[in-house]
């Protein structure tokens, strides 16, 4: 949920533009009282901006539509992050549009004005170079600022990385300078700012995964620092232990591993009775949603009272033996 | 998808956070060197900010910062959104000799509603 506070509709207030994973933009337009309450943004002919993938509040589903990459087989990307840009340098306001997915980012053309915004419906891909302009690892969310004080706006931008693992790669910050002209914006190749994460460390030291970035210059010496959001991911440097407790986690894991394989027992056996109660039903079907969920409803008891054993497990290990950690901070970049 | 599984295992293991209804924030320093450069900038190994006496964002559905003056006494806040659309914000008490933030707390809109962006 990248956010940007700008004033969006050229009234004199700041207005908080942002975008959620429902896949569009949305905004609540301030005022001398406060921010009124968040609505999507719509183009000019009244439908939801996006890129390709949404959520659907009617039909309660996750689908894709090609209309506004003018595309019969869309690609499977999801808008959730908006900035609020004069690309054209015309006085008004365009977007430009993050996804997830493959970390590309579109700009939507503004053809009315910020009171009356008529925005066409259509993506055009936004270039980093020669390239499409894509953030390894996934977007989390691209900001605009002037990084290299030449009086235009650069992009800097977050990467996801590998959210779950303790071992796979995680995210990072990249930059691409805006080359261009005022009215022209032409953006370069990505450079690294903040790198990818190795993980592997006993203790947090850093954002992980998932890092979401702003440039500001937090501290007042001149020059700008960045505040980055996002998981870190460290495993605890553990005691040595003694026999008696080696004998103690040994049989600890030995004790879940039988109750994990029951367990992974009952979801296969769950898994089949619900593919066999949809069998023959469209997968994007509330009937098949409302039928695969009462397979799974009526076993919650069982899978809840499984979780509960298989934990009490990890958490008596844990007390021996520390385990992985990941928790959300935000941490502040100082240049220098 | 990847944040559904996420929401559901931070729906269980979602703790109570108590926090200091006034405080000094103060910046956790951990160890360490400078790392990254664009070929021009160098940062300072990365510190956790504190708002008032928690870390700042902890525990939130992936953090997003934004610095913004939000009760416009010319000092810039910071405001956190997450994946669940919630919106929160710490302000800023004084930058000299150190930054210091206050206690984070929700953001509402004018009717005083809490501010809360739709999701899924």
């Amino acid at each position: 949920m990248g956010s940007q506070f700008v004033d969006f509709n050229g009234d004199g207030h700041l207005d908080y533009l942002t975008a959620t994973f429902d896949g569009s933009p949305h905004i609540a337009y301030g005022s001398e009282a406060g921010f009124g309450k968040p609505e999507r943004l719509k183009d000019a002919n009244g439908e939801r901006i996006l890129i390709a993938s949404y959520w659907d509040y009617d039909k309660k589903a996750h689908l894709t539509t090609g209309r506004a990459l003018d595309t019969d087989n869309p690609p499977s990307e999801r808008c959730i992050s908006a900035l609020a840009f004069d690309w054209d340098a015309d006085g008004d306001y365009d977007l430009l549009l993050g996804s997830y997915e493959n970390g590309h980012l579109y700009r939507q053309m503004n053809e009315g004005s910020n009171a009356a915004p008529k925005f066409t419906g259509k993506n055009i891909p936004v270039m980093a170079g020669d390239a499409a302009f894509a953030l390894p690892a996934k977007m989390t969310a691209p900001r605009l600022v002037d990084w290299d004080g030449d009086g235009d706006l650069d992009l800097i931008a977050g990467s996801f990385g590998d959210s779950y693992s303790q071992n796979g790669k995680g995210g990072a910050v990249y930059l691409s300078r805006n080359r261009g002209s005022k009215d022209k914006p032409a953006f370069a190749p990505l450079e690294t700012l903040i790198p990818p994460s190795p993980k592997g460390q006993s203790e947090p030291t850093r954002p992980d995964a998932g890092l979401y970035a702003d440039a500001f210059d937090y501290d007042g010496d001149g020059d700008l620092d960045l505040v980055v959001g996002g998981y870190s991911m460290w495993t605890p440097k553990g005691r040595v232990l003694t026999d008696e407790e080696k004998a103690t986690v040994a049989s600890l894991r030995k004790k879940q591993s039988k109750v994990q394989k029951e367990q992974s027992g009952l979801m296969r056996k769950i898994s089949a009775e619900a593919t066999e109660a949809t069998l023959g039903i469209d997968r994007k079907s509330k009937e098949f949603r409302t039928k695969w969920s009462a397979v799974y409803s009526k076993y919650r008891d069982q899978t809840s009272a499984f979780y509960k054993r298989t934990s009490a497990f990890t958490n008596q290990i844990q007390k021996l033996v520390p385990g992985p950690q990941r928790k959300s901070f935000v941490w502040l970049y100082e240049r220098l | 998808m990847a944040f559904r599984t996420e929401i559901n295992m931070t729906k269980r293991s979602l703790q109570a956070l108590t926090l200091a209804t006034v405080g000094c924030a103060v910046l956790f320093s951990s160890q360490g060197t400078a790392q990254g450069s664009d070929g021009g900038a160098k940062f300072a190994a990365p510190k956790r900010i504190k708002a008032g006496e928690a870390f700042l964002g902890e525990g939130r559905l992936y953090p997003s910062p934004v610095v913004h003056d939000v009760d416009r006494d010319k000092l810039p806040d910071i405001v956190i959104g997450d994946l669940f659309g919630k919106v929160t914000h710490a302000r800023r008490k004084a930058s000299q000799p150190t930054v210091v933030l206050g206690t984070e707390e929700s953001m509402k809109d004018r009717s005083g509603v809490l501010l809360k962006f739709h999701n899924w």
